[in-house]
């Protein structure tokens, strides 16, 4: 059984009286260690697609399957509970919390599980702040940091709860090339070390040459899904 | 709890000049609250003083006929046994002094004008254990020495053009309806805080009035003065208590405390504290709107803030807390600065009072005060002003909050 599957998933936004459709009847399975791309021109329906599958937007119809579970008919408070255990994101601007230090941004979603110890956190927050590179960074805020780091912060949040999937919009869109290929580095590594399942929606060409699977979204439907069987690693 | 006190925390402190803008606010409102209280509780104080130290005395007794008719003053139903009244009275807990006092009606004239009058006959040796009239005093209490002296107030001395050493004609009907005028040598003058007495009100003393009113050591009223206590509350007590032994030892008298006399002034006290409460009231919701400001522009700069917490599982209620615990900060910012301010200010007005009558100068305004008015201290509205500013930044933190969590989690994420 796939992680997750997208059944029939059609998403038409209101402008007024007109309707915009955003995705047009998308089918997709996901896989547990994806590292998949999504690709496409801009109003194409990437982050649409990205936030029905985190739960954070509904569908206008069609199904998303978690394990064979509805994931559309659940309350807000169910959506939220689904989110805080499976599920972690990566933003194009990095969305740390600017009055946290490194720290205690990446301790965040675990404080809000409500499941491990305070030395629990400690560790698991330490440890994936090493696996980032950002050690000597620990003790400061955002905006003492460079972009880069900024998203190393960003992805280390995401990464310590150790969630099923990430999904990141656009996660290099804001960095030099020399830091995207750092940052793409980081969560292929998280990616063949612990199987954390990657989807994310990008322009940047570095992306898609990593993924293992690239799909193309034109004008809300999926138009190719090409798996690549080979592990890419410049 | 404790990460989003500290998020909450941070970015009170994080906006310090907006923070300090709101909490003034809120500070502004309570210090004038405290101010306020103090500056009536103050002025209560003072009238009620006024009240038992120059007119009712802590407690009245006299005939249940007298107290039915005293409207008309009459000269007629003198206390039965006083002596042995006054003995007892004096043998009781708390009581510092107990004075005779007959009032009657009169006219006094300088030969061009008529005024009329309420005369005191006062007991010269025991009345200042009750009233503190020496106080206020121009000139001399009276001497004993000599016939008719008398004792007029000053604003009454004023309309007739008489001063001390000067003689003026007392007019009035004596205990056997009989009409009666003398000339009085004028020995003192009363300048009280009390405009009633300052301009109506003359004294003679008992051996002076068995002449002149015919009164044969008559006593319309008793007039009794107990120890003051730091708690009005505690003073009022030991009236009660002792209006009650001696109603109980002497039933046939009507015994009447400064509460019951004072009945219509207090009632007059209890509007003015609910006038009190609607403008604390008013001062509040303007505090409010402050807070209310504060939070919302919070929310607006932390929309997509509000996003990614949502995203990462943050539960509604953990956003509306997030920016509840924002306005309880400011709140307890504010009301920490406005109970500081109004203590300091309040402090000064306790030891060096304001000169009211300098800023006010109404001696005939109807108002039954006048002099330096000195606060109070009312820990009790203190703490009141602190909680009502927490529980007005907790309620005008709310409404943004709430809107804050009902904020769809990708419209969030977009905001710009």
């Amino acid at each position: 059984m796939p992680l997750l599957e997208l059944q029939g998933v059609i998403k038409n936004y209101m402008k007024g009286e007109q309707i915009i459709p955003a995705l047009r009847g998308v089918d997709l399975s996901i896989e547990k260690g994806d590292f998949l791309s999504i690709v496409g021109p801009s109003g194409s329906g990437k982050s649409t697609l990205l936030n029905i599958i985190g739960c954070i937007d509904t569908p206008t119809k069609g199904k998303v399957l978690h394990n064979g579970e509805d994931l559309t008919i659940l309350t807000d408070k169910e959506k939220t509970y689904y989110r805080k255990e499976n599920i972690s994101f990566i933003f194009q601007s990095f969305n740390l919390i600017p009055v946290l230090t490194v720290r205690e941004n990446v301790e965040l979603p675990l404080i809000i599980e409500k499941k491990f110890t305070k030395s629990e956190i400690y560790d698991k927050v330490t440890n994936i702040i090493e696996i980032v590179g950002l050690e000597d960074m620990a003790d400061r805020f955002p905006r003492e940091l460079s972009g880069g780091q900024e998203q190393r912060v960003a992805i280390a949040r995401a990464l310590v709860k150790n969630p099923l999937v990430v999904l990141a919009d656009e996660p290099t869109a804001n960095l030099d090339s020399e830091m995207s290929e750092d940052i793409i580095s980081v969560m292929q590594k998280m990616n063949e070390e612990i199987h954390t399942t990657f989807i994310f929606s990008t322009h940047d060409l570095l992306v898609q040459k990593h993924a293992k699977r690239v799909i193309i979204l034109r004008d809300g439907m999926i138009t190719s899904d090409e798996r690549k069987n080979h592990e890419n690693t410049d | 709890m404790r990460t989003l006190i500290k998020i909450a925390w941070r970015n009170v402190m994080r906006n310090k000049r907006r923070t300090v803008l709101s909490a003034l606010v809120i500070s502004v409102g309570l210090s004038i609250y405290i101010l306020m209280n103090s500056i009536m509780a103050g002025m209560d104080r003072a009238n009620i003083d006024n009240l038992i130290e120059l007119s009712t005395s802590s407690i009245k007794i006299s005939t249940e006929q007298y107290a039915e008719d005293k409207e008309s003053l009459p000269l007629k139903y003198g206390i039965p046994f006083a002596d042995q009244l006054l003995a007892y009275i004096k043998e009781q807990q708390h009581v510092i002094g107990a004075t005779p006092r007959t009032q009657f009606l009169g006219q006094l004239s300088n030969w061009e004008d008529t005024m009329p009058i309420i005369g005191q006959v006062v007991d010269i040796k025991s009345d200042e254990t009750v009233f503190s009239l020496d106080n206020y005093l121009v000139g001399n209490y009276f001497t004993g020495s000599e016939e008719n002296e008398i004792m007029l107030g000053k604003d009454l001395a004023d309309e007739m053009g008489v001063g001390v050493d000067d003689y003026i004609t007392l007019y009035a009907l004596t205990r056997y309806d009989s009409r009666n005028a003398d000339e009085f040598h004028i020995v003192g003058l009363l300048n009280t805080t009390d405009p009633n007495i300052n301009l109506n009100t003359v004294l003679i003393s008992y051996d002076t009035a068995d002449n002149f009113l015919d009164l044969e050591n008559l006593i319309t009223e008793i007039d009794v003065a107990l120890e003051r206590r730091v708690s009005f509350s505690q003073f009022t007590n030991d009236v009660d208590e002792l209006a009650q032994s001696i109603k109980k030892e002497f039933s046939e008298l009507r015994v009447e405390t400064f509460t019951e006399l004072a009945s219509a002034f207090l009632g007059i006290t209890e509007q003015k504290k609910i006038f009190g409460s609607i403008m604390m009231l008013i001062i509040l919701a303007i505090a409010a709107v402050g807070i209310f400001n504060s939070v919302l522009m919070s929310v607006y700069e932390r929309i997509r803030e509000i996003g990614v917490l949502r995203a990462q599982g943050f539960e509604r209620k953990e956003i509306v807390g997030l920016f509840i615990w924002e306005g309880i900060f400011i709140g307890i910012l504010g009301s920490l600065i406005g109970v500081a301010l109004g203590c300091g200010f309040n402090l000064y007005l306790v030891i060096q009072g304001f000169p009211l009558d300098k800023f006010v100068g109404f001696q005939n305004s109807g108002i039954p005060y006048w002099g330096t008015l000195y606060g109070e201290w009312n820990v009790g509205a203190i703490i009141f002003a602190f909680c009502f500013g927490m529980i007005v930044a907790l309620a005008a933190s709310y409404l943004p909050s709430r809107m804050a969590s009902k904020m769809e989690v990708t419209k969030a994420l977009r905001f710009v």
